[in-house]
């Protein structure tokens, strides 16, 4: 790890570091009820000791996140290349669009647990709802991105929508993709984990929460909501890497570089 | 220094004054504003607490409140509780305890679709049944264990589903049995338009492991306090006054749930149904924790087996000393 890689890790560790020390120092100098705020002692201890049950409900919860966030990610592409290709379209369904983006999860969740049964189906069914709209939005505006001359120069080569699409729009789409791709990590997250509020076969992140919160049990929630930081965490650091390696072109990283 | 003895001098009238107002109290009640509280909404609005000198604000619960949060975070003075959860409260450092318990029986049952193909409880094995959490699981694990039957998702045990609040898994035939109170889902079931003959249901009293449910509850602490004890003495009072009322002039209690219900979700109908099957669980309590009742529920929760709701049984989890005074000893 280079210098000043290590020099901008060290800032935020150490702060963190105090907040989690004063955190405990701050519980257990007022006496506050641990059903109320847990030490981070204490989670860490009922984390240590949950491994098994976290494991499995991750297993659970991650299959709506993922399924959901390839289904909701790919039709919000495959929508925006029609879109692109139809004024007419474009009119109509990016309105659409922007509705469903603004349904509650709450008011979805309850439905599509009705729809599409108890199981991952209906979490992954809200994620779609979810991250549809803003890969949609993205996208579009990616498509658009194309400049003037690039897109003058494939005219003279007598390309078609195509390949166009192929060699040029995309290519230059990207980086908006990928802003999107990466906000969608974190809807995709919140989705599947609040709509196991609704219903779920007795395994999974939202389940526990939910479930541990009735039973006073606050540390394994706080413990839950662990290792959903961590995994959200990573899930978006993974996206960002492989946007860096994609749009290593990009203007943003250039300056980055320079400086 | 005038000025200031003057100030003082207003401070000190005020506050004889205040002490001359009506207790102030906060009763969290376990749900939403329905007939199953009908009690307390009938003594307040018969002015039954004002004539005991109480000032009390009625919050209603729902799915997301906690009543033992509500006590440990002073929302609430007093709460309505099922007992398994606040004996639960109780060993995760909540000491709640039973100041009153005006429900003499359980309203809690499992309904499943006759044409599932169930008839005694052994046919539940293997079966997806629908089941309440947020501590309201109880019960069931309770009665899991002693039918032998494995909650984990293992063979030869039951499938469960974490049933929201509502009767859709069995409607939408996506769980062979709900859980329901004998007061509410049920007829919720009913009005969805199936027939009792078309329902199985296992009451959790006839299967032998009912548990006491809606009660009194309050922060143990607090008791120490000879006034408090008073004021919850006084509340007990008008609240078992209130349920007398109900019992005795249903159309009118229904009437002032239903203006008490600021959403309009509750419909006379479901309500006049509600407050019928509530008045065969309060029926027979003058409020008093009957140490029968009381000692079965706890036999219940302790043997539990693999997974017992309590480790130990509990101490001082209830109190008389309320309803001495409240009704005389």
């Amino acid at each position: 790890m280079t210098d000043r890689r290590l020099a901008n890790l060290l800032p935020p560790l150490a702060f963190g570091l105090a907040v989690l020390m004063i955190w405990e120092l701050g519980v257990r100098l007022f006496s506050v009820p641990a059903i109320i705020l847990p030490p981070p002692s204490a989670i860490i201890a009922r984390f240590a000791t949950s491994i098994p049950t976290l494991a499995a409900d991750f297993r659970q919860t991650i299959k709506g996140v993922l399924m959901g966030y390839a289904i909701g990610c790919a039709s919000g592409v495959a929508i925006a290349i029609l879109v692109d290709r139809s004024g007419f379209l474009k009119r109509g369904l990016l309105p659409l669009g922007n509705l469903v983006s603004a349904l509650p999860i709450v008011g979805v969740a309850p439905i599509m647990v009705m729809w599409f049964g108890f199981d991952w189906q209906s979490k992954a069914a809200v994620v779609v709802v979810m991250t549809f709209f803003p890969m949609l939005v993205n996208t579009v505006a990616g498509l658009s991105s194309a400049g003037a001359m690039e897109r003058d120069l494939m005219k003279t080569y007598a390309a078609d929508y195509w390949q166009t699409l192929m060699a040029l729009r995309l290519p230059s789409a990207l980086p908006f993709l990928f802003n999107a791709l990466k906000i969608n990590t974190t809807l995709a997250m919140i989705g599947a984990i609040v709509a196991e509020f609704f219903g779920t076969p007795i395994v999974g992140m939202g389940f526990r929460i939910s479930t541990e919160v009735g039973r006073l049990g606050i540390d394994m929630v706080w413990a839950t909501i662990l290792v959903a930081a961590v995994t959200g965490s990573l899930f978006y650091a993974m996206v960002a890497g492989v946007e860096r390696r994609v749009t290593f072109w990009h203007a943003s990283y250039r300056a980055e570089e320079a400086s | 220094m005038k000025s200031m003895f003057a100030l003082i001098g207003a401070a000190a009238i005020l506050a004889a004054g205040a002490a001359h107002a009506a207790d102030k109290v906060t009763a969290q009640m376990k749900w939403v504003v329905q007939a199953q509280f009908a009690g307390y909404y009938v003594a307040k609005d018969k002015g039954f607490y004002k004539d005991e000198g109480l000032d009390v604000t009625i919050k209603p619960g729902g799915p997301d409140t906690s009543q033992a949060q509500a006590l440990a975070g002073g929302g609430a003075d007093v709460v309505v509780d099922w007992m398994p959860e606040a004996l639960a409260a109780r060993e995760k450092g909540v000491p709640m305890v039973n100041i009153a318990q005006p429900f003499k029986r359980s309203g809690l049952e499992l309904t499943c679709r006759a044409d599932s193909g169930i008839k005694t409880p052994a046919d539940l094995k293997g079966r997806t049944l629908g089941v309440w959490f947020s501590g309201n699981e109880y019960p069931f694990l309770n009665w899991m264990n002693k039918l032998g039957l494995k909650t984990d998702g293992s063979q030869g045990g039951v499938k469960v589903l974490k049933q929201g609040y509502n009767v859709d898994p069995l409607i939408q035939k996506q769980a062979d049995c709900i859980s329901t109170m004998t007061y509410n889902e049920y007829w919720q079931v009913i009005d969805a338009g199936y027939k009792p003959e078309q329902l199985v249901v296992f009451k959790y009293e006839d299967q032998g492991v009912s548990m006491l449910e809606d009660g009194l509850y309050v922060m143990e602490g607090k008791l120490k306090d000879p006034a408090f004890v008073d004021k919850m003495a006084r509340f007990v009072k008008a609240s078992m006054k209130g349920w007398e009322y109900a019992r005795a002039h249903p159309d009118e209690a229904v009437k002032i749930v239903l203006d008490n219900d600021t959403t309009g979700a509750q419909t006379e109908h479901h309500q006049t149904q509600m407050l019928g099957e509530i008045t065969k669980l309060t029926e027979g309590s003058d409020g008093r924790l009957d140490k029968a009742d009381y000692e079965r529920t706890v036999k219940t929760l302790l043997t539990g087996g693999s997974d017992p709701v309590i480790s130990k049984a509990p101490t001082g989890a209830y109190t008389t000393a309320v309803t001495d005074k409240a009704l005389g000893k």
